[in-house]
This record gives structure tokens, sequence and C-alpha cells, in this order.
């Protein structure tokens, strides 16, 4: 079982072999997420960003290094239910209504959904789907369907988030209300979460550390720390101090 | 806006009114028997005909139902249980490989002999049933169930799922559409599997023996009758499945197009040469031991039936053996060309009669009840019929294969249309691509897999077309070489042309399967296979 919340990769390789060529996905990646803080991945686009939370979750197997997650073995802590995810696409299933989408977890970890039947209430609440339990996927809009699967990560109250670009399809406006409305949602759970993201303001307003990768090999470059008190609000996003850090990490993101 | 409304009214009965048309002209060409000599009697006349007949049919059909239906509940049972588990292990898909391809490609009427002298007359109609149900059902489960989302199956993953999870959650609920499309291709064979046995077999009811009294009485209205009676009942059952899928279908299209490309299963690699060659030996021995473990279990006669062995002994070690090859080498020559002729032309108005209904979906409206007729009209029944009208040449073989490889080709093409996600077919749109240009940037690539499926589908169906011309009405090839066999009680010749075919049937759909790898490979996409 979990032994902390923390998520920890010590020089974590994994090369992957396409049908023509073979990509370093991660050379010597080493990553430490305390327990209770929010830790912002960011980096161009196939940098390996992505690579990094599916080998924390157990769904890939790094070449080599050493990966914990809650102290011990990816798979033994999400087959716990320690851990919550929510990936991009939004990745719900087509014929499974908002309500039964959020009760995924619940049903792979063969609990009993009627235990959970208040707090997928409560969270449908949270993510502001009131009135929409019974709808499909199909008829929802993105902003909607990426909500559901926040809320279907948070399902099972999980000491560990992973969220991979989760609000990468929004619109900026809308994805400004998710990062705060994340941001109040977390603090309520403190869960250690590592949150992979391409929008600069989005991981200085969330995170605690930034961890900035760079392509071929994936690698991390530098982590950058986020000093900034909690709550923040919204008038941080027009703070100097705030600009200054964003350009600081879009200069390590460019300068190779 | 009361003119619209009408339009869109009319616009839907479109289909009943050319059908209608369509019917009423085959009264006209009918009534005067112009058209072969009465061959082509006039609807009216096939219904005073089932209407004299009325008290004979209901223990006829009740026969055959029985037969069809245990046969299809077998078959189909058999074959999602075998689909979940090639799923799950990969292994096992191919060691069942073997096994699989030869019961697929088990022509029924080179095998419908062999069924007769092996078992007794229910158990060899309902054998075939559930062996033209098994395949069809098999694969569009196995394709169905491995190409759901990637991304969901990555959330029950994260969970810590294993592979019965994402089958119990994701799999199998995903690969509904695909499993109802296989059950509806099974559901026309089925019928037409149990009446084929009846036909080749003995027993007293069931419409094929109906068939086969009445083929003497040159009554072309009370064939008919009996063929229109059998297509109504594969077709209820067809039309069952496509309301069933229908209804499936609108939940279940993914939102988005998963873009992941699919990578090699590991374990591909890390297999060696040894092992790898081991298995497809397995494979191939695998029929062969289910063969002769089978005539072992039933305790027939060895004169009668011939194991691998006996068949071997037969054409290669016996004295008569030089003739059986020369006859054998004989009937190939003939059948080969003309099944290949055949399954092409047969795939190609499939593919265009799919194009065509995607774009006019009217034209697959009226269409489809007449492809349906072809297709479940005993075509044992219909060739003598044929045989009228187009006389005894190529064009009988071909018109016959034709219409046996279309129906299962169309309806695998179509279902590959339908799944095509909405998100994709809107994106040449919004560049103002023309119909025509977004078939083919989007809806026939991503619909390639269902493409190759129907392929693999149509070869053994092509020469199940081709034999049974060959048998009723050229006198030429496999067909007829199966046909006088029986005739001369040439036991060995009976199941060396059924082993033969069979083999055949293998070699094409091998090379199918080659043409695919080679496609998907270049591509990067998943075969189904």
């Amino acid at each position: 079982m979990m032994i902390d919340r923390s998520i920890r990769l010590e020089n974590v390789s994994k090369t992957f072999y396409t049908r023509s060529k073979e990509v370093k996905a991660l050379e010597n990646v080493s990553l430490s997420c305390e327990p209770g803080s929010l830790t912002a991945l960011i980096g161009p686009s196939g940098c390996g960003k992505s690579t990094i939370l599916r080998v924390a979750l157990g769904l890939e197997k790094p070449d080599t290094g050493l990966v914990l997650t809650g102290g011990t073995n990816p798979q033994i802590a999400t087959a716990s239910g320690a851990t919550g995810v929510a990936f991009q696409d939004s990745a719900l299933l087509p014929w499974r209504t908002v309500e039964g989408n959020i009760a995924l977890p619940i049903d792979v970890l063969g609990k009993r959904r009627s235990e959970f039947g208040g707090y997928i209430r409560d969270l449908i609440r949270l993510v502001g789907l009131e009135g929409f339990e019974k709808s499909l996927p199909g008829e929802l809009s993105g902003g909607m369907r990426q909500r559901v699967s926040i809320a279907r990560a948070l399902v099972t109250s999980p000491g560990i988030l992973l969220l991979d670009e989760p609000f990468g399809a929004l619109d900026q406006i809308l994805r400004r209300q998710m990062n705060i409305e994340l941001q109040r949602i977390w603090s309520e759970s403190r869960a250690t979460t590592l949150l992979v993201t391409h929008g600069i303001d989005e991981a200085v307003f969330l995170a605690d550390q930034v961890a900035v990768m760079h392509n071929r090999p994936g690698r991390i470059v530098t982590i950058i720390d986020i000093p900034f008190r909690r709550p923040r609000s919204k008038e941080l996003f027009s703070q100097t101090a705030f600009h200054k850090l964003g350009d600081a990490i879009a200069t390590t993101l460019h300068g190779e | 806006m009361a003119s619209e409304y009408q339009q869109n009214w009319l616009g839907r009965f479109t289909w009943l009114r050319n059908l209608l048309l369509l019917i009423a002209l085959w009264e006209v060409v009918g009534r005067p028997k112009l058209v072969a000599s009465g061959a082509l009697p006039p609807p009216s006349a096939i219904l005073v005909s089932l209407y004299l007949d009325r008290a004979d049919y209901p223990p006829h059909i009740w026969a055959t139902l029985q037969a069809a239906v245990l046969g299809f509940i077998i078959g189909n049972s058999a074959a999602i249980l075998a689909g979940v588990l090639f799923v799950i292990s990969p292994l096992a898909l191919r060691l069942a490989r073997g096994i699989n391809i030869a019961i697929f490609s088990l022509p029924p009427i080179a095998i419908v002999p062999v069924l007769v002298l092996t078992l007794s007359g229910m158990t060899a109609r309902v054998v075939l049933a559930a062996l033209g149900c098994y395949f069809a059902t098999m694969t569009a489960t196995v394709l169905g169930l491995s190409q759901a989302d990637q991304r969901s199956m990555d959330v029950v993953r994260a969970y810590g799922g294993n592979s019965w999870t994402i089958m119990r959650l994701v799999r199998l609920r995903s690969a509904l559409p695909s499993i109802l499309g296989g059950l509806r291709i099974a559901a026309p064979n089925a019928v037409l599997g149990a009446i084929l046995a009846e036909f080749g077999g003995g027993g007293r009811w069931g419409l094929g023996t109906y068939l086969l009294g009445s083929l003497g009485r040159a009554d072309p209205p009370r064939l008919w009758g009996i063929g229109l009676v059998a297509t109504a009942i594969a077709g209820l059952a067809y039309a069952i499945f496509a309301m069933a899928g229908y209804h499936v279908t609108g939940a279940s299209t993914a939102v988005t197009i998963p873009a992941s490309v699919a990578s090699t299963s590991s374990d591909e690699h890390t297999r060696t040469p040894l092992i790898r060659a081991s298995l497809v030996m397995a494979s191939v021995i695998l029929p062969l031991l289910v063969w002769w473990l089978l005539l072992k279990a039933i305790d027939v006669p060895s004169l009668i039936a011939k194991t691998p062995l006996g068949v071997i002994d037969y054409l290669f070690l016996a004295n008569s053996a030089p003739t059986a090859q020369l006859k054998l080498l004989q009937a190939f020559s003939q059948t080969l060309p003309i099944t290949i002729l055949g399954l092409f032309a047969g795939l190609a108005v499939a593919f265009l009669l799919a194009i065509l209904s995607e774009t006019f979906p009217a034209i697959a409206r009226t269409m489809l009840p007449i492809a349906l007729v072809t297709q479940t009209m005993p075509l044992v029944a219909l060739t003598p019929l044929l045989v009228l009208l187009l006389g005894r040449g190529t064009a009988v073989t071909l018109w016959i294969t034709i219409s046996v490889t279309f129906f299962p080709s169309f309806a695998t093409i179509a279902q590959g249309l339908i799944l095509v996600p909405k998100a994709a077919l809107e994106l040449p749109r919004a560049y103002g691509a023309t119909k025509v240009k977004e078939l083919q940037l989007v809806a026939v690539p991503a619909s390639l897999p269902y493409l190759f499926a129907a392929l693999r589908l149509a070869v053994p169906r092509a020469l199940l077309g081709v034999m049974i011309a060959e048998w009723l009405a050229t006198g030429t090839g496999l067909g007829n070489l199966l046909n006088q066999s029986r005739g001369y009680l040439d036991y060995g010749m009976i199941w060396t042309v059924a082993a033969a075919s069979v083999l055949l049937s293998i070699l094409l759909y091998q090379l199918v399967v080659l043409a695919e790898r080679k496609l998907f490979g270049r591509l990067g996409m998943k075969t189904s296979e």
C-alpha cells in the first residue's frame, strides 16, 4: 500500500520503437514531488511530459531508473485507488452518462457505487455540472467533458493526482476559470499533484515548482520554484512578479 | 414550410415507391412468360402459389427454423467467447488460427456430403448453420474488441484495471455495434446453412427438403414461393440485428478520432524464430487433429469417413492415385480463375454500393431489400432458374459468385463507413471538400480495416458460389467433381475435394492477409486479424 503521498523518479530513461526509428522519450529524468505539493511539467510537444506521467501511473515501464508513486510501485499504488488521473482528451466512455463516467474508477477498483452516491453528487456540483447527471458525453461541450474527467479523477479522493494537459483543449477564458477552480478543488484535497501542461501562466499560477523540459531526448533542464502564497487569486495573473517568472520559464523553454 | 414537410415525408417513402415500381415492372415482365419461358413468374402467380400451398409450409418452416436458431445460438456463442479469448490472449489467437481459417473456409456445399455421411439429419443441419455463423461473428468480435478507444482503456489501466476489467468495462460495450454487425451477417447464414444441409441430406421436413421435392415439378412459382419464404425468414433475422445495431451505434461512436499509432505488441519482438515457427506448425496441425478426433469420436466406418491420413492415402499412395490427381488438377484449373474474378467483381460492387449509400441513403434503402433477396434466396434452388435465365456458361457462375460475396462485404464496409467519427468527417467538409473528396480523404482510409475484413469474408464465399454454380449449372470444376463423386460413391474423392477446396480457400485467404499486413504496416494501422 501507499507509504506516503510523494512521487519520485530517479534517473528514469525510456525509449520507444516506432515503425521506422527509435525515439528517446526520456533520458535520465529525476523529479521529486513532495506530499501536498503541486508540480507542473512544461515543455514543447513530444518532449516526454506525458510519458513521465504515464510512467508514474505504471502505464509504461521505464527502461532504467526508479519510479516510486506513493512510496511504492506505481502499479500497486494505482490499483489501491491512491491515484487519480485526467487525460488531455477527456477519454470518457461515450455510452456512460456523466454520473456513470465519474463512477468508472469505482467500478474498476471493484468498490460499491452506492457508497459513493452522495460524493459523486458533490463532485458534480463542485465542477458545476448540476442538471447534467444523466447526459451522455456526446451531448456535452468540450469544457464540460473536461470537467467530468476532473471529477472522475477526484472520485476516489486520491492522495496523488496526475493531470495530463487537462485544459489543453479549452479556450483561454475558460482555462483561467478552470485554473482558479482547480486551485480551489486542489486546496480542499491537498493531493500531491503532477500537472502536465503547455501553458506557462497555467503552470506559474498553479504550481509550487515548475519542471521545464526539452526535446530530443526528452529531459528536465531546470526546476523553478514558485514562491507565491496561497490561495492565489486571479489578480495574480496581472502582477509583475508573475510575469517575470513566466518570462524566465519562457527563456529556459526556448533557449537550447 | 408545408411543402418542405411534405417533401421530407415523401422522401422517406421513396424507397417504398421504388420497390413497388420494381415489383410492378416484374409483374409486367413476368406475366406473358416472356422471360426464359416462364422461369420468371409474375409476383401475382407466386402469391397464388403461396396461397395454394399454405398448408404445406408450417412444418417445413418450423423444421428449418429449429435448425437455424439452434445453430445460430451455438455458433455465435462459441464465436463471441472465442473472440473474447483471442483478444485477451494473442497466443490463443495464434494457435487457433488454423482452426479459425479452416472453419471459415469450409465451403458449405463441399462439406454437406461429408456431414450427411457422418452425422444424423438434424445434427448435420445444426452444425452447418452454426459453422455459417462462427467466423463472421468471431471476426466482428475481435475487430470490435481490438479497436476500442485506447484512451478509455488507459483510464481503466490507470486505476490498476487488468485486461479482464478493460474487457468488461470498455471493450465489450464498445464492440457491441461490431458484434451486432457480425450477428447481422450470421443470421441469414444460419438459415442458409440449415437449408443447404436439408437440401443435401435426407429428412422429411425443412424448406430445403421441400425445395428438393419441388424441383422436379417444373413449377417455378412454387420454387419462387419457397425462396421468398426463406428470404423473409432470413431477412427478418437480419432486420432484428440491424435495428439493434442502429440503436447501439448512436451512443458509442467516439466523439474524436484516436490518434495513437498501434505499436506492435512487445512479445512479438521477444519471440525467437524457433518459437514462432512452432506456433505456426501447431496452428496448422490443430485443425487436422480436430478432424481426426471428431471422426474417432463419432465412430463412422473408415471406408466412408476419411481421416487426414485416409485422404493422403487416397490422393498419393493408392493405385488409383494418378487418376485422382489428374481429375483434381483439372477441376482446380477450371475453378480458380473464375473464383478470383468473381471475388473482385463482388467486392467492387459492394464497395461502390456502400459508398453510394453513404452519399445517397435513398439508394441504400432501395437496394438493400433487393440485395438481401439475392443474398438470402437459397442459391441452390435459384440456380436452376438462373440457368434458364442466363444459360450454362460463365455468366451464371459470375452472377452467383457476385451475389454470394456481395452482401457480407457490403454490410462490413457500410459498418466501417458508419463508424467514422464525426469530427474527422467535418474537417475536410470545413475546407469545402466535396462528398467525393471527403470519402477519399477520410471515410475510405478509415474504413480500410473493414474493407480488408470484407475481402477476407468474401474469399470462401466466392469459392462457395463458384462450386454451387459448377455443381448445379456448368458441370465443371471442383463443384462438379464433388457431385460426380457423390454419384459414384467415391468417398475418397468427396473428402479429397472437401479438403482441397478448404486448402484453396485458405491459400487465397492467406494472400489477402499478407497484402493487408504489408499495407497496414506501411500506414501504421492495426490489422483486425
